[in-house]
C-alpha cells in the first residue's frame, strides 16, 4: 500500500504480550518532537512492532515525514464536515481518520481550529476521544501509540493526553540550550501534577543535539538525574536529519545505515527496555536551574583553558 | 506498569478555603439589566445552562414577556473547540425578523475563553439586521452579579447615552435599583419615584427597569442621578459625572430604611431640589402615620427587645437596616455580613457604625461557608437574612430568623417596599409575623400550610 493512503481495518497478534504502550513527546516548540516521534515510529515498526502516531497538533504536520510529505485530513476536519451534513461524531468511522504512512506506520492527525479562535486543547481531546470511542488502539491491535504533543504544555487541553490516562509513559525532548531545558523542567512540573493523580510517569529525557554533545550530554545526564529519571538517549546533529526532512522520508529509510538511523535504533530499544516511569521531581527554582547549567558551562571553559 | 516514586515529592494541598457564594456570576448580573431595557432581545451566547441565568434575570425584572425574547446559542463541544462565531451570526440572521429595537448580545465564559470576538460578529452584521446590536462581554468569571451589572451600566451608557447640552431642570436619573435584595425591589423603585413626584422633580432615566432606548438617550440631559444600591451602579454615576456633569447626590449616606435613615434622605433630597418645604411635611406625616400604625396594631416586639442580632444580606438592605434595627427596634447588631465589597458602602457603614457607637464584626463579601462558621461561633439570638440563613442556623441556639432578603421562603403577590414610612410598617410586618412563628412548632406551621 502506498504512503498516506487510507487503510481497511485489520487484526493480528501484538508483540508485547498484549500490553500497549502509549507514550507521549513533549518539549519546547521547535526541539523536533515530530521529527523524533515519527524516526521512532519507524524505528519501532521495524522491530515489528504495530505503530500509531497521534499528531496532537492543530498544525497537523507531525505525520508528514511518515506520509511522505502529504498533510492527512484531521479528524477534527471530519468530524466538523459530519457535523455540517448533520451527522455526529459517530458517524466517522476509523478509514475516514486512520491513514498507513510508510512501512505500515499507522498516521493519525488531530487538527483544530484554525488560528486565533476556539479551543485547540480542547479540540485534541475531542479527537483522542473519538479514537478511543471507534476502539481505534484495538481495532489495529497496536503494540505502541506515540503522541506528538503541541510545543510546552500551553494550557490543561494540551495535559489531555496524560490527564486522560492515554498516554502512560511521558518523555521530554530537549537539547542542550538553556531554554530547552527549562521548558522541559517546566513540563515535568506538569507532569507531576498530573502523574499524582494516575497511572502515568516520566519515562526520562531524550536530547536531540544542538551540536555542542560533550554539554549536552553531561547537562541532560545531570537534569535528568534531577528529575529523578535518566537520559535516554542522544540523538546527533546532522544534515543527514535534515535531509531526510526535506525529502520528506524518514532517516530509517532514507538511510538505513547511518549513525543517526542507528541512534533512532537505540532509542527504540531503549524505550521499549524502559519500564520504570517516575513521578519526577522538577527543579522548583531557576536559580537553581540557572546554576546548574552554569557549572556545566563553567567545567568545560575551565578544562578548555 | 509498575510507578517508582524517586524521591519523596511534596503533596498539593488545596490552600483555598471552600467558598459557597451567595452571589451568581457577571454574566447574571448583565441580564438582569439589560432585561430592564424595554422591548429588548437578549442572546446569550453561551450553552443552555446560562440561558437559564438569563430566565432567571427575566423574573427579577419582571418584564412583559409579550415584549421581551430571549435567545441562545446553545453552545456545544463543537463551539469551544472551533469556535463560536459562525454559531452567533447565524442566531442573530435567524432573529432579524424580529421586532425589537435592540438585541443585546451576552457573552458567557466559554466563548470568552476560546477567543469568540462577539463585537467583530455584531459589527459585521449589523447592516443585515434592522435592530440594534450592543455586544456585551460579560463572561461569568469577570466576578459576581454586581459587577456583571456595572459592566452592562457601561456597555450601555457608553454607546447610548447622548450628549445633551441643555440639562432639564429638576430631573434625575435613578441608577441600579434592581441591584437590590429586597425580594419585591420594584416597589422601593416606586416609593421613590413617587417620593421624586413629589417634591416635583422628573424622572427622565431609570438604568434599568421598563426604560426605553430613548429615555437612555436623554440621561444627559439629568440635573442629578440616585444610585439606589450600595452594591452596584457607582460606575455608572461616576461616569455620568464626568462626562455629562451629571452630580449625584445622595451618595454619602445610608438608603432610606429605617425612621432616621429616611429623614435624611429625604431631607438632602429637598435641600438638593430646593424643596424643604415639600419634604418638612413628608416626614412628620410619614412617621406619624407609622407611630400610629404601630399603636393601633399592638405590635409586639418587646419580646425581642436588646436581643443579640446578625445582619446577613446585600450592602443595599443590610447597612441601613443597622440604624434601623439599633434606633427602631432597639436590638444590638453583632454581626454584620455583608455579601458585596465596595469601597463607598465599606465608608458608609464605618461611619454609621462610630456614629452609633457600636462595634460589631463585620465582613464583606462573605459567603455562606463564613456567615455560617460565624453564626456557630457567636450564636446570635437573632439573625436578618434570607433562607439561606434560615437553614445555616438549624442546630444553634438561635431563636429568630427574619426572612427578609432575597431569597425568602414566603409569597409575596404585591411588592413590598423597605423604603419609606410605609417600607418601616412592611419591614416589622414581617418581623411580628416570624415572632409569632416562633411559637408554633415546625409540625404545627407544616400543618397550617398543607
Amino acid at each position: 500500500m502506498k504512503s498516506g493512503t487510507s487503510i481497511g481495518q485489520k487484526k493480528q497478534d501484538t508483540k508485547l504480550g498484549g500490553k500497549m504502550r502509549q507514550i507521549a513527546i513533549y518539549g519546547k516548540g521547535g526541539i523536533g518532537k515530530s521529527t523524533v516521534s515519527s524516526n521512532l515510529c519507524m524505528a519501532l515498526r521495524k522491530r515489528g512492532l504495530r505503530v500509531m502516531q497521534v499528531g496532537c497538533d492543530p498544525k497537523r504536520d507531525s505525520t508528514r515525514i511518515l506520509t511522505g510529505g502529504r498533510l492527512i485530513p484531521t479528524v477534527l476536519e471530519t468530524y466538523r464536515e459530519n457535523l455540517r451534513k448533520g451527522r455526529d461524531e459517530y458517524a466517522i468511522t476509523l478509514r475516514e481518520i486512520v491513514y498507513e504512512g510508510s512501512n505500515g506506520v499507522y498516521c493519525v492527525e488531530s487538527g483544530g481550529p484554525e488560528p486565533g479562535i476556539g479551543c485547540a486543547g480542547r479540540g485534541v481531546l475531542t479527537a483522542i476521544r473519538i479514537l478511543r470511542n471507534l476502539g481505534a488502539f484495538k481495532t489495529y491491535n497496536l503494540d505502541v501509540v506515540i503522541y506528538d504533543v503541541l510545543g510546552d504544555v500551553v494550557c490543561g487541553g494540551f495535559a489531555q493526553p496524560i490527564r486522560q490516562g492515554f498516554a502512560k509513559e511521558i518523555y521530554l525532548l530537549c537539547s542542550g540550550a538553556f531554554m530547552s531545558i527549562y521548558a522541559a523542567n517546566n513540563i515535568a512540573k506538569g507532569i507531576r501534577r498530573l502523574t499524582q493523580r494516575g497511572n502515568t510517569g516520566l519515562g526520562g529525557v531524550i536530547c536531540n543535539s544542538a551540536g555542542d554533545q560533550e554539554l549536552e550530554t553531561r547537562v541532560l545526564t545531570d537534569f535528568a538525574s534531577r528529575l529523578g529519571t535518566k537520559l535516554i538517549q542522544f540523538i546527533p546533529r546532522s544534515p543527514v536529519i535534515q535531509v531526510c526532512e526535506v525529502e520528506n522520508k524518514t532517516v530509517l529509510e532514507h538511510s538505513p545505515d547511518s549513525i543517526e538511523a542507528k541512534a533512532f535504533q537505540e532509542l527504540a530499544k531503549n524505550i521499549l527496555n524502559n519500564d520504570a516511569p517516575i513521578i519526577p521531581n522538577p527543579i522548583e527554582n531557576l536559580v537553581e536551574l540557572e546554576s546548574m547549567y552554569r557549572n556545566h558551562i563553567m567545567n568545560r571553559t575551565n578544562k578548555t583553558n | 506498569m509498575m510507578i517508582k516514586v524517586m524521591k519523596e515529592t511534596p503533596l498539593i494541598v488545596a490552600e483555598d478555603k471552600c467558598h459557597d457564594p451567595y452571589l451568581r456570576c457577571a454574566f447574571y448580573g448583565a441580564a438582569q439589566t439589560v432585561m430592564g431595557v424595554s422591548g429588548s432581545c437578549t442572546l446569550a451566547h453561551s450553552p443552555q445552562g446560562c440561558y437559564l441565568l438569563a430566565e432567571r434575570a427575566f423574573e427579577w425584572q419582571n418584564e412583559d414577556y409579550t415584549k421581551t425574547e430571549i435567545l441562545c446559542t446553545k453552545l456545544c463541544e463543537d463551539e469551544i473547540v472551533f469556535g463560536g462565531e459562525n454559531i452567533l451570526t447565524r442566531t442573530i440572521l435567524d432573529a432579524s425578523s424580529l421586532k425589537n429595537p435592540i438585541m443585546f448580545v451576552l457573552s458567557a465564559c466559554g466563548p470568552e475563553i476560546v477567543g469568540d470576538n462577539i463585537s467583530a460578529v455584531c459589527e459585521n452584521v449589523s447592516d443585515k439586521v434592522h435592530f440594534r446590536l450592543l455586544p456585551i462581554e460579560c463572561a461569568g468569571f469577570r466576578g459576581t452579579q454586581y459587577d456583571g451589572i456595572d459592566i452592562a451600566l457601561d456597555s450601555i451608557l457608553k454607546n447610548f447615552a447622548l450628549d445633551k447640552s441643555k440639562k432639564r431642570i429638576n430631573s434625575v436619573c435613578i441608577i441600579a435599583p434592581h441591584a437590590n435584595a429586597n425580594p419585591t425591589w420594584m416597589a422601593d423603585l416606586t416609593w421613590v419615584k413617587n417620593v421624586l413626584f413629589e417634591i416635583g422633580v422628573d424622572v427622565i432615566t431609570t438604568l434599568t427597569h421598563r426604560t426605553s432606548l430613548n429615555e437612555i438617550a436623554d440621561i444627559s440631559a439629568a440635573e442629578k442621578s440616585i444610585v439606589l444600591s450600595h452594591d452596584a451602579g457607582q460606575k455608572a454615576a461616576t461616569y455620568l459625572a464626568k462626562e455629562f456633569d451629571v452630580e449625584q447626590i445622595c451618595h454619602n449616606v445610608p438608603l432610606p430604611i429605617g425612621l432616621t435613615n429616611t429623614r435624611r434622605w429625604l431631607t438632602e433630597l429637598g435641600k438638593t431640589f430646593n424643596a424643604r418645604h415639600v419634604v418638612e411635611n413628608l416626614i412628620p406625616k410619614g412617621e406619624n402615620m407609622v407611630v400610629d400604625q404601630c399603636r393601633r396594631k399592638w405590635i409586639e416586639l418587646y419580646s425581642i427587645s436588646r436581643l443579640s442580632t446578625a445582619i446577613v444580606a446585600d450592602a443595599t438592605v443590610g447597612i441601613p437596616l443597622v440604624r434601623f434595627i439599633t434606633e427602631d427596634l432597639e436590638l444590638i447588631p453583632e454581626l454584620v455580613y455583608l455579601r458585596s465589597s465596595k469601597n463607598v458602602a465599606g465608608a458608609i457603614i464605618e461611619n454609621e457604625l462610630q456614629q452609633l457607637d457600636l462595634k460589631p464584626k463585620v465582613v464583606y463579601h462573605t459567603d455562606v461557608y463564613q456567615t455560617r462558621k460565624s453564626l456557630v461561633e457567636i450564636e446570635p439570638n437573632i439573625v436578618i437574612g434570607s433562607n439561606i440563613e434560615k437553614h445555616a442556623i438549624e442546630g444553634l441556639n438561635t431563636h429568630y430568623i427574619f426572612q427578609l432578603i432575597s431569597p425568602i421562603q414566603r409569597f409575596r403577590m404585591i411588592n413590598r417596599e423597605y423604603f419609606g414610612y410605609t417600607g418601616i410598617l412592611n419591614l416589622l410586618e414581617s418581623i411580628q409575623n416570624e415572632v409569632w412563628d416562633k411559637y408554633r412548632s415546625k409540625e404545627t406551621r407544616y400543618k397550617a400550610r398543607w
